[in-house]
């Protein structure tokens, strides 16, 4: 038998390394496909969701009277129609289906409408009537943590709190030559998918329910609506892919609890729904704010000593996966270096600003640019250069990190750095800098990077599990748990597929996010559907070579060894058998047509005390450079070029990597420089992308992504890792280094907007002229 | 409830419905065309693009009422995977997809856009174009690409034409 391992070299790829066009692409250009808020029913109802009208307040009594009344309502239902548990939330699930006695900030839920017409809900919304007691509103995190702040929760507003300790800091900053010490402010951003949560269920006469709603966990989204109907989930199907973009906002549950509850009193009719932007932009979860205070030091020849971090995290009104955010921001907060003296701290507060949780980078985004923006200030101090600081500071593979624990999986920093001083923007900096548009614009360029955890920490199961079943048309149907939000995995998923099965792409058909379909395979998050799924394809693929080997040598009556696998077929002794012929004999003696690949992430033993999962066994790592031209009469920033070198280990598809890449950097943009939900009071300023801007097709540079692939990773499909999450990492802290490199000023309040940059500018100006007296 | 008569996608169409409905719930909801998608409600994403008498607009702004007797065109109507445009099959072949929820408005405006020149155009000039769809996943470099692929493309079967 051919050898069909990962071990296979580069040039005997037929679909690895590929530019595969991505196999969803012809229904997605021609709009044919359907999304699940895109199916619409004749005998279809319309559910809507009546939200808190304040931030913080006692739910006094709830009279949905008169709104049932309304002709055309179908059912209104309260926290008195839950038959199982009032609660949802992916860790701790403090976050009510539907409110009872409190609410917490205004994307609260209290009653949930079926109508027969969308307007018919809205009416029906404004006839319930809830009575309100005001309560003080939470609105500051650091205000929140102390003892005269009213209580959001029974065990205090203190949600989490991490600590990780390592050498000696005390005595490393009295050894430093050189100490930096700041405080940076990020910004509440919001995901923006296009597609706003929706969706649609319907219950059966035999009492099974199915939810078609796009989420990143099927799985566990089923667990958490079994646990609020209490019901059998075996009696429950959830759909969730296709999705319209999630980027971490629809991992957590969105809308699949109500779409339930509401198809149990709905006679069996589907009932949908579709939230507006406006409902999505205060119900949808968010990006953390964070304050971080960082202090670090370095010795005069530019080797960092130490590092102090102290983290404060806004989770809003419900904890959902703010305890993981705050471990991995404080995990990640020494950047990918090696310091061998930290003290850090990181604490995940109640408020009642919305609610914040999952989002690309989890953390890592908010501490980057405290460490980074460090990194080139002592590097500066030490008239050092940029690259050679950090080349002198990062881990390698086998090396110990900040964090204490020996790094086993593979380290591409050091190869990312060197690929960026080579690079034509770095290399010719000072020319592309002297060549502005306008006199009284300037250029800055400068560079960052960073590092993100692969899959889930320490403590938390972390598999991947895929099916291949040969079908009746001789194609084979992968089916993985992990959902296509976007990123591509389904074209990944087919390549591996196509590769170890040695066939034709076009014979491959993926299956996606569907608890009756795929097996659980864990969530599409943590930068790890590639590499988890991917790998999960990879183990299966082979069981279904062998399938067809042994299958083919019953069908010609030779020994198994005896039989080759050529392109879309099998051969023995110039005897032939193709899929169909397979398919039709194992169908013909009653023989499963289908094999499994089951996979366990590879795991550090030991955790580090008090850091609530860390450290993760992989990481991917990425370093960005950039180009900004400043405008100095208004502040407006420009990202003209990036050029992203990322370490994804073996890339499996370049353009799909490109397209992260590129994906990434805009987002970056957008939370560098213009990105923020406004919050005042508990009320939300910020209402449609009439006032929350993200980048257009105009603010988009030049991007130049140049992988580093010699460092494979070992563990992964044909050797890669995941990239979805750091490619919109370094972006930020390298804008920010590049807006100092421009003007001479530096924001460490994001986004950096032109007030902000404008204001710094003339703060400049005024110290520029003290200082020359 | 009235009756109203359009044009889309080169047939004409009927619909029973109040006059103060959009066009885009009108192509979704009566029409069963999805590609058109509602994202912001407000003009601002131009996931709901449409042509209308050719020219591009944002559907979730137009009522049934104002278009009676009026050419549409969705991208269901530019092409389907059967019989795909050049601007289609660009975008697939660029990778200029993703979640692609946003697509089919950007392949609508992209449209309209090749439809009113006879050249490559620059990168400039399709940042203008395609200045009022807004994407969250590709961060539009592919987009950019595509457009320009699929102009260059249409340039050589123009010239095959000539020839």
């Amino acid at each position: 038998m051919k050898q069909l391992n990962t071990t296979k070299n580069e040039q005997s790829l037929n679909w690895v390394g590929k530019r595969v066009k991505r196999i969803d692409g012809p229904e997605k250009v021609t709009g044919e496909l359907k999304y699940m808020t895109d199916l619409h029913f004749d005998n279809m109802v319309w559910g809507k969701v009546l939200r808190a009208k304040y931030p913080h307040a006692k739910i006094k009594s709830i009279h949905t009277l008169n709104a049932e009344k309304l002709p055309g309502v179908v059912c209104i239902l309260t926290h008195k129609d839950i038959p199982g548990f009032n609660g949802f939330g992916i860790v701790i699930p403090d976050q009510p289906v539907l409110c009872s006695n409190i609410v917490r900030c205004t994307g609260d839920a209290i009653c949930l409408v079926a109508a027969e017409s969308e307007e018919i809900a809205e009416r029906a919304l404004e006839l319930i009537d809830v009575e309100y007691e005001l309560l003080e509103v939470v609105t500051d995190a650091e205000k929140a943590m102390t003892a005269s702040a009213p209580q959001l929760h029974p065990d205090g507003n203190i949600h989490s709190h991490v600590k990780i300790k390592n050498g000696n800091t005390e005595e490393a900053f009295i050894e430093a030559n050189i100490i930096v010490e700041n405080t940076f402010y990020s910004p509440r951003q919001m995901h923006a998918f296009i597609e706003t949560e929706g969706g649609w269920s319907v219950m059966d006469a035999d009492g099974f329910i199915t939810i078609h709603c796009p989420g990143q966990y099927a799985h566990r989204d089923r667990m958490q609506i079994a646990r609020a109907l209490a019901y059998n989930p075996e009696r429950i199907r959830v759909i969730s892919s296709p999705i319209g973009g999630a980027f971490g906002g629809k991992d957590e549950i969105t809308v699949q609890i109500y779409l339930a509850l509401l198809a149990m009193h709905t006679n069996g009719r589907p009932v949908k729904i579709h939230l507006s932007r406006e409902e999505s932009v205060i119900a949808g979860i968010k990006r953390h704010p964070f304050k971080v205070h960082m202090k670090t030091a370095a010795k005069k020849d530019g080797t960092l000593i130490a590092n102090e971090v102290r983290a404060v995290a806004d989770t809003g009104a419900y904890a959902s996966l703010g305890g993981a955010v705050i471990a991995l921001a404080i995990e990640h907060s020494c950047g990918p270096y090696k310091i061998p003296n930290v003290n850090l701290e990181g604490f995940c507060v109640y408020t009642n600003n919305g609610i914040s949780g999952a989002f690309r980078g989890f953390g890592v985004n908010q501490v980057c640019m405290g460490i980074e923006t460090h990194l080139d200030m002592i590097a500066e101090r030490l008239n050092m250069d940029k690259v050679e600081i950090r080349k002198k500071n990062v881990y390698h593979q086998g090396e110990i990190s900040s964090l204490g624990h020996i790094v086993k999986s593979s380290v591409g920093t050091f190869k990312t750095l060197e690929l960026a001083e080579n690079c034509d923007l770095w290399k010719n900096r000072r020319q592309y800098k002297s060549a502005v548009s306008e006199p009284w614009k300037k250029r800055g360029v400068a560079l960052a990077t960073s590092f993100h955890g692969i899959g889930m920490g320490i403590g938390l199961p972390d598999y991947g599990a895929a099916s291949i079943e040969i079908l009746s048309d001789g194609k084979f149907l992968v089916a993985v748990g992990c959902e296509e939000i976007g990123g591509g995995n389904s074209t990944a998923y087919a390549q591996v597929a196509a590769e170890i099965l040695n066939c034709d792409i076009n014979n491959i058909k993926v299956v996606q996010g569907d608890t009756s379909r795929t097996l659980d395979g864990g969530t599409v998050t943590a930068s790890r559907s590639t590499y988890t799924g991917g790998r999960a394809v990879a183990t299966a693929a082979p069981n279904m070579v062998k399938l067809l080997t042994n299958t083919a040598a019953e069908l010609l009556n030779v020994p198994p060894s005896k039989i080759e696998v050529l392109p879309n077929c099998l051969n023995a002794n110039g005897k032939v058998v193709n899929y169909q012929t397979i398919y039709q004999y194992l169908f013909e003696h009653h023989r499963s047509t289908r094999v499994e690949g089951h996979f366990i992430l590879p795991k550090e033993k030991v955790e580090i005390e008090g850091s609530g999962g860390a450290p993760h066994h992989l990481y991917g790592y990425l370093t960005h450079v950039v180009m900004v031209e400043v405008d100095t009469l208004t502040g407006e920033t420009d990202v003209l070029r990036v050029v992203s070198i990322p370490d994804a280990g073996k890339v499996i598809n370049p353009q799909g990597l490109e397209g992260q890449a590129e994906g990434g950097a805009v987002m970056g943009i957008g939370y560098t420089l213009y990105e923020d939900v406004v919050i005042e009071n508990g009320f939300h300023k910020t209402r449609n992308f009439t006032d929350y801007i993200i980048p257009t097709i105009r603010e988009t540079p030049l991007i130049e992504t140049f992988p580093v692939e010699d460092t494979p990773e070992e563990s992964g499909p044909f050797g890669a890792k995941g990239i979805g999450e750091v490619v919109m990492i370094p972006i930020i802290a390298a804008i920010m280094s590049a807006i100092y490199d421009a003007t001479g000023a530096r924001i460490y309040h994001l986004p950096a907007t032109p007030e902000r940059i404008f204001n710094a500018l003339k703060e400049l100006k005024k110290q520029n002229v003290y200082s020359s007296r | 409830m009235l009756t109203f008569y359009l044009k889309v996608n080169g047939s004409t169409r009927t619909v029973l419905c109040h006059p103060t409905k959009t066009l885009l719930d009108v192509l979704r909801e009566d029409f069963q065309l999805t590609a058109s998608k509602e994202c912001c409600g407000k003009g601002e994403c131009g996931s709901c693009s449409v042509l209308l008498n050719g020219e591009v607009v944002c559907s979730c702004l137009i009522l049934i009422s104002q278009v009676i007797n009026q050419e549409i065109i969705t991208c269901e109507g530019v092409g389907l995977t059967t019989n795909m445009d050049i601007i289609q099959e660009s975008f697939g072949a660029e990778g200029a997809t993703q979640c692609g929820y946003c697509t089919p408005g950007i392949i609508v405006s992209a449209k309209a856009f090749l439809n009113g020149i006879d050249y490559v155009p620059t990168e400039d000039e399709i940042k203008t174009a395609l200045g009022g769809n807004l994407c969250r996943c590709t961060g539009y470099t592919k987009i950019i690409k595509a457009i320009r692929t699929a102009a260059e493309k249409e340039l050589v079967i123009k010239g095959t034409v000539t020839n």
